[in-house]
């Protein structure tokens, strides 16, 4: 739509930017309350940089071995990702290039839909009887296969989209010149893709690393802890742990909230272009 | 090319295929037998009963209210976190200075973890030293139970949910928004129509299948909300918010009643299954 008159530009412009203060002013709050000493939580103040700042909010994170539940995120984040574009790329360069007998590939990308809109909760009880026959509970490898429930969907389902804008053309080329399908793949649709692999890689990355439900039902020893359990346990232990539960929220966050840009052209490209 | 061979592709489509057999297909299938059983943990020494978990389901109060919380809590979250996409679409789609870093601010609370949220949360709906009460004292409003009054804890929940997710409905609507040719608005403005009228005769109608896909992304997503209940209120102030996902949680893994959990699980992939598939026929239209 068109700006109108300059004092109705003026208002928009005066209506988005308080809006992107609210929605960013938690986020302030939790970087601010990081800093805060527990003396000041029971202050009535509405100020939200502490008058005083403190480090011992981190100091007592580090004595919590943060650092090992932050690398059992990154190892499951990690593990969960590699597994989804091993297993979903093949998948999805065969459902865009391929013939299947009997619309097979129709069906199985409703069923990917079905996946991908069960609720997870649903799974666990069965999963839990599935891991625990495997011995894989209360292990990170048992997390990382179990995340597949979650991110093996949505990475066929964002990489068909790329695997469709690769021009057919530059592999019937390479195929007139006798390349097989392996040489194919590694020298052309892959090089041509690696942006949307990237793309995927990080969604399906902020997927893992925030993930909590099956996290909380399937670890139970603390140090195999990740982030986000971590948190929780912090959260119902007691109510007003604002300092160390602001300052891990914040150091958790930091990593995704770099990669905000990112997820921003993801998503209008996702979404944008007559909704693919 | 394509003509090569349909062992092939099935043979790229192993992997994924076994994947999904054994974490999808077969926890489907073992769940949906289990509901047919009086069970507290796997089939030994179970007892069958039929339908008799699903039954027993509908003449559970609890079962009732969870359906109840989730129906209200899915129909305010989808239709809040819509409007407020919806308006901040509406006002980021122009000229304005700083458009580059106002869209970036406005998406990040959606990349946070679900539990830091609720860090956040916790401590703002606190009833004596939260920052929200802490405003409202300063201008002289009476404090709130945000968290403590049955009436008031699904209302939290749901400006938590907008909070964390309206980013994605105002970045669905945003694009679709960007895709309605400048040429329309012209013409409309050349023939008179107000700012009102456009938007209800050309906005509105082009921008119907983003509103439909957001609606539909929300509404799947707070079906099957489990995180958020489970950290912001643990379903009370008594039943207050308790929503599927956090009863069928309390059934299979704190009273251990595997059957009914497994009966109230098959009910929510049902109506999954029937989200889905509006959904596809939704895609499908669209890719014809």
């Amino acid at each position: 739509m068109t700006g109108g008159t300059s004092a109705g530009a003026w208002a928009r412009g005066a209506a988005t930017y308080l809006a992107a203060v609210l929605f960013l002013l938690p986020i302030v709050w939790m970087a601010a309350t990081s800093l805060r000493p527990p003396i000041e939580y029971i202050s009535p103040s509405i100020s939200l940089w502490p008058s005083s700042a403190t480090l011992e909010h981190y100091r007592a994170l580090m004595a919590d071995d943060v650092a090992g539940k932050a690398l059992n995120s990154i190892i499951v984040a990690l593990g969960a990702t590699s597994l989804s574009l091993a297993a979903g790329f093949p998948a999805a360069y065969a459902l865009v290039r391929l013939r299947f007998p009997a619309r097979l590939d129709m069906a199985f990308l409703v069923f990917v839909l079905l996946v991908k809109l069960t609720p997870p909760i649903s799974l666990a009880i069965p999963l839990y009887q599935v891991l625990r026959a495997l011995s894989l509970l209360d292990t990170l490898m048992g997390l990382i296969i179990v995340y597949q429930v979650y991110t093996l969907p949505f990475a066929i389902w964002m990489l068909l989209g790329f695997v469709r804008d690769v021009p057919v053309e530059y592999e019937e080329a390479a195929l007139v010149d006798g390349a097989s399908l392996a040489r194919r793949l590694a020298w052309i649709v892959v090089p041509v893709m690696m942006p949307g692999i990237i793309a995927t890689a990080v969604f399906v990355m902020i997927l893992s690393w925030n993930e909590f439900a099956y996290a909380l039902l399937f670890i139970q020893s603390p140090s195999k802890f990740t982030l986000p359990t971590f948190i929780a346990t912090l959260i119902t232990e007691d109510e007003t742990f604002w300092g160390k539960l602001s300052a891990i929220g914040f150091l958790a966050s930091l990593p995704i909230l770099l990669l905000v840009g990112f997820v921003q052209k993801g998503l209008t490209r996702g979404f944008g272009g007559g909704l693919k | 090319m394509h003509r090569r061979s349909k062992a092939l592709a099935l043979l790229l489509l192993l992997p994924a295929l076994a994947l999904f057999a054994a974490l999808t297909l077969y926890p489907l299938g073992r769940v949906l037998a289990l509901s047919l059983f009086v069970t507290d943990y796997g089939f030994e020494g179970a007892t069958f009963t039929g339908l008799g978990n699903y039954v027993e389901l509908f003449s559970h109060r609890f079962f009732r209210i969870a359906t109840w919380n989730t129906i209200v809590f899915a129909v305010l979250a989808t239709a809040s976190e819509v409007g407020i996409g919806l308006t901040l679409a509406l006002l980021v789609n122009g000229r304005i200075p700083g458009r580059r870093f106002v869209i970036p601010v406005i998406i990040m609370p959606y990349v946070l973890s679900t539990m830091v949220v609720t860090a956040i949360w916790r401590a703002w709906f606190h009833y004596d030293f939260g920052f929200l009460n802490n405003v409202l004292r300063a201008a002289q409003v009476p404090p709130v139970e945000w968290l403590f009054n049955p009436d008031i804890a699904m209302l939290s929940l749901v400006i938590v949910d907008a909070w964390q997710t309206a980013p994605l409905t105002f970045i669905i609507l945003l694009a679709g928004l960007q895709v309605i040719p400048r040429e329309v608005y012209e013409a409309a403005e050349v023939d008179g129509a107000g700012p009102v009228r456009i938007f209800r005769s050309i906005t509105l109608p082009l921008l119907a299948p983003y509103l439909f896909l957001a609606a539909l992304l929300r509404s799947v997503d707070a079906f099957k909300i489990f995180d958020k209940v489970f950290a912001l209120t643990g379903g009370g102030p008594g039943q207050a918010t308790e929503t599927l996902s956090m009863y069928v949680y309390r059934l299979g893994f704190k009273f251990f009643d595997v059957g009914l959990a497994s009966a109230a699980s098959i009910i929510m992939v049902v109506v999954a299954g029937v989200l889905a598939a509006f959904y596809a026929a939704r895609l499908l239209r669209g890719s014809s």
